[in-house]
């Protein structure tokens, strides 16, 4: 895959979760027929179970060979033909494999009755709690999931699904900065975005993303960046007006192809696309902030309409297992919760700190988790934010 | 007794004449039915019926999926209504919409008169084809590509430093989406600009010039208004589109480039998952549709109707 071109299949491969920008816009045609399809079903909850139910066996009617195919419904970066082939070799079970480029995109394709196939999803956190609560997950028997003692202890028990009863954690990484240290030098927290704000005006950006931008002021502050106190919420969004005559844009993944060949001096970036992009300019540099940022966990999770659990149980062993792991995560660069894993790891990977960021940064990191109904206030001042 | 079999057959005829003039009328009335019936069937299930959805989604205030019904009621349009927030967030959305439609006219007239009444005929369709070129490559590509146009380092500011000229700061600004906007229509307004000017009746323009008209008075008085209709037209369709596109504001225009449609977006596939309010923003979005296409296809038929 070369390095340089046409922007959408250069990105394909390295897609990072739930934070492509690219795909989320281009099936947001296909999204909005599947949201007109959604109203029926949602617009009468209580008609709701026996949807489920006729999806259920719409989809088992679908798969007639029926014990035998697992269908997963996955990020982009999250698997590749050799972890699938992999998988079929060793249980004789197909699979099928879509993707999807947001949580919500797969959290509307699921309650609009659409995703009556799928045994496997890969929630994010803050999304995986929400799923619970909705009761859209199964709940996991851990007789099936020996190896889940491998965790990291971290994630035995996270905060987002206590004692993983409904997921396992599967890939995390961090929100931070990347910079232009060969123009800036090290850069060390937020602060400095609006300690230098007129050297960097028009030439940073922010994420396109609500909670991760109001994350950083509210982390500045010393705040959860998952607050739902109203007061709190309007003095981080007043500190990013401040911040806001600025900025470039607020993108989630514009940012790249202006900060590598050095329109943009620093950009909020997610740590696999920051590394992605580091990749290709070595002035380039990430950090996780001093003040805290943002974890984030991507788990895997069986949907309570799920057609073939068995053969679900059967690919979260074969992910939880260390030896098909380690192989797998080091090719697809992605940072594993499982200390087996972890140890079977190249030293040079294991010690990349932008990957496995050190012990006392990652302890002021928070993950973001649901704020309720302060979504809606979130919300608003974030438009507010965006149209000023 | 010579009259007898007309009468008999007049009387045993009329019956059947009668269910021949029935079976006649039913056939006009079952024809365009059938013609009908495939665009009806498609209208009915992908747009009246979806759209009734959102209106019954646009009455739940602040509906959430997966939360508990709240009761009907106008919240949702009360709150867009009494929070300036949303409502400059309306206004600045039609000022891209007009703006990109004006651009639109002002390029792309010259370009459908030239194409129409002055290029070689045998020119006509190849230019048209390529004026239809970029349409085949997906509208989000073709912006991603005015990034790398538009960019400090990218394509025009380096060409503009190579010349001596100061770099122009582009991307990320309001300009880009109205720039973004105009390119992605141009085409329609084209195509469509060229359909009417074709028709032009050229012995007007030659009567005109032959009364002493100067060509500016044949373009205003002759010209403009006998393709009136293809300018509605054309601007309607520009209109409309740039109203409703929000991936030209969120990649092209920075910082500040909310605008209705991309709202409607953050609604219902963002962190708020507001389809209530998401629903009302979109049925406000309709109606504003709804009410130009009424208003501007009267202006242009009855301007086609006196003036032509």
């Amino acid at each position: 895959m070369s390095k340089r071109g046409f922007y959408p299949p250069r990105r394909f491969p390295r897609m990072s979760p739930g934070r492509r920008r690219f795909l989320q816009l281009s099936t947001a045609a296909m999204a909005g027929a599947v949201l007109t399809n959604c109203a029926g079903n949602i617009a009468q909850n209580d008609a709701d179970s026996t949807d489920t139910e006729a999806e259920a066996t719409a989809s088992n009617e679908g798969s007639a060979s029926g014990d035998d195919t697992l269908h997963i419904y996955s990020w982009s970066s999250y698997f590749d033909d050799d972890m699938i082939a992999g998988f079929e070799e060793a249980t004789g079970i197909r699979v099928v494999a879509d993707i999807y480029d947001s949580n919500e995109t797969m959290l509307a394709r699921l309650q609009a009755g659409g995703g009556g196939q799928y045994s496997i999803i890969y929630p994010s956190d803050y999304m995986i709690e929400q799923m619970i609560e909705m009761d859209m997950l199964l709940e996991l028997d851990h007789d099936e999931l020996p190896d889940l003692a491998d965790l990291i202890e971290q994630w035995q028990s996270p905060p987002y699904d206590p004692g993983n009863d409904y997921s396992i954690p599967y890939s995390w990484g961090t929100t931070g900065l990347i910079y232009n240290v060969a123009e800036l030098g090290e850069v060390e927290d937020w602060e400095y975005l609006w300690e230098n704000q007129e050297e960097l005006t028009r030439r940073m950006t922010l994420l396109n993303d609500v909670r991760e931008v109001a994350g950083i002021t509210l982390k500045m502050l010393g705040y959860s960046n998952s607050t739902e106190d109203a007061a709190e919420v309007e003095e981080a969004f007043a500190m990013l007006e401040e911040l806001k005559p600025a900025l470039s844009a607020f993108t989630t993944d514009g940012w790249r192809d202006q900060i590598v060949p050095g329109d943009l001096l620093i950009a909020h970036a997610y740590s696999v696309d920051a590394l992605d992009a580091i990749a290709e300019n070595d002035d380039l540099e990430y950090v996780v902030p001093s003040s805290g940022a943002t974890v984030w966990t991507d788990g895997i999770a069986i949907p309570t309409t799920a057609p073939n659990v068995e053969a679900a149980y059967a690919w979260m062993n074969y992910v939880l297992n260390p030896e098909s792991a380690a192989e797998v995560m080091s090719r697809l660069q992605l940072a594993t919760p499982n200390k087996l894993t972890l140890d079977s790891l190249d030293s040079e990977l294991k010690a990349d700190t932008r990957l496995f960021p050190p012990e006392e940064v990652l302890a002021k990191c928070e993950a973001l988790a649901p704020v309720g109904d302060a979504i809606d206030l979130y919300d608003r001042l974030w438009t507010q934010l965006t149209s000023t | 007794m010579a009259t007898s079999p007309p009468i008999a057959s007049r009387e045993t005829a009329s019956p059947a004449s009668v269910f021949q003039r029935l079976k006649q009328r039913a056939t006009k009335l079952v024809e365009p039915l059938v013609l009908l019936l495939p665009a009806g069937v498609w209208l009915l299930l992908l747009l009246v019926i979806p759209t009734l959805m959102i209106l019954q989604l646009s009455l739940l205030p602040d509906f959430k999926p997966g939360n508990p019904l709240p009761s009907y009621g106008l919240g949702n349009y009360l709150k867009i209504l009494q929070d300036d927030v949303y409502l400059r967030v309306i206004f600045r959305s039609f000022i891209f919409a007009i703006a990109s439609t004006l651009l639109c006219l002002v390029l792309g007239f010259p370009v459908a008169y030239w194409i129409a009444l002055m290029a070689p005929q045998r020119w006509r369709n190849l230019l048209l084809l390529a004026f239809v070129l970029p349409l085949w490559t997906s509208s989000l590509l073709r912006s991603y590509a005015w990034i790398t146009i538009l960019r400090p380092t990218g394509v025009l500011n380096t060409f503009l430093n190579s010349v001596g000229l100061p770099s122009l700061q582009i991307l990320n600004t309001q300009s880009a989406v109205v720039l973004g906007l105009a390119y992605n229509f141009l085409p329609y307004m084209v195509l469509i600009l060229y359909a009417s000017l074709e028709k032009l009746d050229r012995r007007l323009l030659e009567a005109a010039a032959d009364l002493g008209a100067p060509p500016t008075q044949v373009f205003a008085k002759i010209t403009v208004p006998q393709s009136l209709p293809g300018i509605a037209a054309g601007c309607l369709l520009v209109f409309i589109t740039s109203l409703g596109d929000f991936v030209v504001p969120e990649l092209l225009g920075g910082a500040s480039s909310m605008t209705m449609a991309r709202l409607v977006y953050n609604q219902f596939l963002g962190a708020a998952r507001n389809w209530g309010f998401g629903s009302g923003l979109s049925m406000l979005l309709i109606l504003a549709v709804s009410l130009t296409i009424a208003l501007l296809l009267k202006y242009g038929d009855r301007k086609a109707d006196t003036l032509v």
